[in-house]
């Protein structure tokens, strides 16, 4: 009797403590959340629009804001169709060397240092250049992006029963009608939540950018041969000046770039969240 | 096979992939290779970083900051193992269902948020929350263990660096374990309820089931925590301590990359020394990741059966 009394105390026990333990794994999202807006809001309230669209010295990121969109737009352009095709590839092809060698390097690229894949394109692309260019960053986030929606692309593939491949092939299609006509639209929703989400990851990268895309924030960005800003690069500049006022910024600019993220990431995750249901 | 349209085509863009992977190796090497001309092995063995105009009196080792690289993700690790795992049985064993959609979706928020929102929240709210509330306590009662002895006097230290990770890496360790968790069969709970298991006992012989999954999490989220840099940079002091001491500032190889490339070309031997570094952290990257897929799809496959 007080055996089980014993064993229904650690159980209780246990409760309280993977339930206290799950509360401290997520409490650190709440306080970063509170404190990027309480810190962030004030400043831009305090800037107004011209938070958005002024240039640093007038007290506004609008350079930065217009830069990460060019990296990121600039990033989905190079990184994009590539990516799909190598998606693309890995489903069709998984039991070849290739294919299996294939799938191996997307996921080992999904983990390795960002900093690595910045260095890299500065000595290809920066050093024979002799500038920093908004090219040279969107490289950089491009061979980022890449892995994200090749591996999206074929989980989303493989959903797919294969009747309907077989009932392509059945018509006399070939295969890349089969995989473009056929396939590719029906899983069109799994593929599209891929390039959402590696575009929200390298709109808020900023290691692979800190020798490729240079910063710019005085004036707009021109031509993609030459530096471009972004928030993240800026923040993380500002973060080590020792100016309170520059600290003031990093927040106003997290705060906008905190919006950003989460204004792209949390309806994907409701709609992923429908796609199961 | 046959070569047809698609084949053609997409062989090419799988062919670009390999090729940029591979010149990043090559790339890495042959800039190395003038810092290991003069340095030998001892750019990774020694401690030491003289940068002098004179390329004759320069001397680098990068000893600290590879220590800097594993000690740190080890930090985060034993931090966020207890944390995920916790996080995973609650979430499948003991969460309502739509609270249990919430918190899936929280952490795969934390698991996505910009590495530089966790900088700045580190380096302005974390940083001195630990220095007054946690290292100055720590150091005033118990600083004869040799762990706690480096008075913390900016907090910026090992264990502010190893905290942060752990933040960041626990939601991407809590994905693999939840769902290795979630793949164990029911009728594994039935017996164990059957036989008359308490939720935790039951809990317990699941959680020795999937011991492998958890394994792998380990390793991958150190992989991760390892190749983290701008979080990392802001907190970690950037100085070279080959020490324990929890509370001593240091460095890590992709810190001492994002901090000392920009004006390393003035000296004639640091920028081979860095891609030395880069390197490192490289093969270091790549093997740790290897082994850990390689558990994960051994793991995948067992459960199959």
């Amino acid at each position: 009797m007080s055996s089980s009394k014993v064993r229904k105390q650690k159980e209780r026990i246990f409760l309280i403590g993977i339930g206290s333990l799950t509360f401290l794994a997520l409490l650190p999202l709440f306080h970063i959340i509170a404190t990027v807006f309480r810190n962030g809001l004030p400043v831009i309230i305090k800037e107004g629009l011209n938070f958005l669209t002024g240039t640093f010295s007038n007290g506004g990121i609008g350079p930065a804001i217009i830069g990460t969109f060019t990296l990121t737009f600039l990033a989905s352009l190079l990184g994009l169709p590539i990516a799909f095709l190598v998606g693309l590839y890995a489903y069709e092809f998984p039991r070849s060397t290739i294919g299996r060698w294939t799938k191996m390097l997307l996921q080992i690229m999904i983990e390795f240092p960002t900093i690595l894949v910045g260095v890299f394109v500065m000595q290809v692309l920066v050093v024979p250049m002799g500038t920093y260019s908004a090219f040279a960053g969107a490289l950089a986030l491009a061979i980022i992006l890449m892995p994200y929606v090749a591996i999206y692309t074929h989980e989303a593939m493989r959903e797919i029963p294969f009747t309907y491949r077989e009932a392509g092939y059945s018509l006399g299609l070939t295969r890349i009608k089969v995989l473009l006509k056929i396939l590719a639209p029906m899983a069109k929703r799994g593929i599209f939540t891929g390039v959402l989400i590696g575009v929200a990851k390298v709109a808020g990268e900023t290691a692979p950018l800190l020798f490729t895309a240079g910063g710019l924030y005085e004036s707009y960005p021109s031509s993609v041969t030459k530096p471009i800003g972004s928030i993240s690069l800026l923040i993380y500049q500002l973060v080590q000046s020792p100016s309170p006022a520059d600290h003031e910024m990093a927040w106003g600019a997290s705060l906008i770039l905190l919006i950003v993220f989460l204004g792209i990431f949390i309806p994907i995750r409701l709609s992923l969240k429908e796609v199961k249901l | 096979m046959r070569m047809d349209g698609f084949k053609a085509i997409a062989i090419v863009a799988v062919f670009v992939v390999f090729a940029v992977f591979a010149g990043m190796l090559v790339i890495y090497f042959t800039n190395a290779v003038p810092a290991f001309h003069r340095f030998g092995i001892d750019v990774y063995l020694k401690n030491i970083w003289n940068a002098a105009e004179e390329p004759s009196r320069e001397a680098y080792g990068i000893a600290a900051a590879i220590w800097g690289s594993f000690y740190t993700s080890l930090i985060a690790v034993l931090i966020a193992l207890p944390l995920s795992i916790s996080y995973s049985i609650f979430v499948v064993d003991y969460a309502p269902k739509r609270l249990k959609n919430v918190i899936i979706i929280l952490s795969d928020v934390m698991a996505g948020l910009p590495t530089i929102i966790y900088g700045i929240w580190g380096a302005f709210v974390l940083v001195p929350l630990l220095r007054d509330y946690v290292m100055q306590f720590l150091y005033d009662h118990l600083s004869f263990i040799p762990l706690f002895s480096y008075p913390p006097i900016t907090g910026y230290s090992y264990l502010s660096a190893g905290i942060l990770l752990a933040i960041m890496v626990t939601p991407f360790a809590s994905a693999i374990i939840r769902e290795a968790y979630e793949m164990i069969p029911y009728t594994y709970r039935e017996a164990a309820y059957a036989l008359g298991a308490t939720k935790y006992e039951a809990t317990k012989l699941l959680i020795g089931y999937i011991k492998p999954a958890i394994l792998s999490g380990f390793i991958l989220a150190f992989g991760r925590a390892i190749g983290e840099t701008v979080a990392v940079s802001l907190v970690i002091g950037n100085t070279f301590n080959l020490t324990w001491k929890l509370f001593a500032p240091g460095y890590t190889i992709s810190s001492l990359i994002a901090n000392q490339f920009g004006n390393a070309f003035i000296y004639e031997y640091m920028t081979p020394v860095l891609y030395a570094a880069g390197l490192a952290l490289f093969i270091i990257g790549l093997g740790i990741n290897i082994i850990g897929l390689r558990f994960i799809r051994r793991w995948e496959e067992n459960v199959k059966l």
